[in-house]
């Protein structure tokens, strides 16, 4: 089992869990097995074309899913997945 | 409604005045209850924009990530995140909603020749096209 860290506004969309614990053997497999179990959660995460929002970063311990396989990226027990969001932003220029 | 406690908050000013004229960011850790969410700590992260920091700001995902274990750690949530408009007010720019996420309270502080003018918070919606102004109080407020 591979846990989850859910962040705190989503977690009234994971019956107020701070941390789930779901079976998967990649991250897709894990990622699909959360929002099965949370559909509510899926639409945060997820866009309409069911693609992970842009704002959205998925980490499997330290690293950023993106550089070490995206959804294909093995999952063993005792691995954390974490939802990071891209964040940045500026002042309009003049 | 957001609350900032008096140790943080002076941590967010002071650094929105040392970096200026460029732009600042950290992020915000606290309780929340129900609608009502205090700031008890404020972390100062790096602004790691390549473009100029006088007018961009972006934060390493793994600062953010850092944030959120500090915050589990000390049985706190990750409120939100604060960053400083150099010279100019505390809205809510079309930067800043097209690189923000629905799930965290922005505060923007306002910085004007160098010294802390006001602020405000905001709450991006999920599509990036609108942000709600949120009530936002601090010790002198
Ligand atoms: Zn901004």
């Amino acid at each position: 089992m591979a846990r989850i860290l859910i962040p705190t506004p989503l977690r009234q969309f994971a019956e107020k869990n701070d941390t789930v614990e779901l079976p998967g053997a990649t991250v897709g497999e894990v990622l699909g097995a959360l929002t099965a179990k949370y559909p509510d959660l899926k639409k945060n995460l997820y866009n309409d074309e069911g693609k992970l929002r842009s704002f959205v970063n998925v980490y499997l311990n330290d690293e950023d899913i993106r550089y070490t396989g995206k959804d294909a990226t093995a999952v063993v027990d005792s691995d954390v997945l974490s939802i990071v969001p891209s964040i940045a932003g500026g002042k309009n220029v003049r | 409604m957001v609350h900032i406690e008096r140790a943080p908050w002076r941590e967010m000013v002071n650094h929105a005045q040392a970096v200026y004229p460029n732009e600042c960011c950290g992020a915000m850790i606290g309780t929340i209850d129900g609608d009502k969410k205090v700031v008890t700590v404020a972390m100062m992260l790096d602004n790691v924009s390549q473009g100029s920091q006088a007018a961009r700001y972006e934060l390493r995902p793994e600062d953010l990530l850092k944030a959120d274990r500090e915050a589990r750690t000390r049985g706190l949530d990750l409120i939100g995140i604060y960053h400083s408009h150099p010279d100019c007010g505390a809205y809510f720019s079309e930067t800043d909603l097209k690189n923000s996420c629905p799930w965290y309270s922005f505060v923007v502080l306002s910085v004007q020749n160098g010294s802390f003018d006001h602020a405000n918070s905001w709450l991006p919606n999920a599509e990036q096209t609108h942000a709600e102004k949120e009530e936002l109080t601090w010790p002198e407020s």
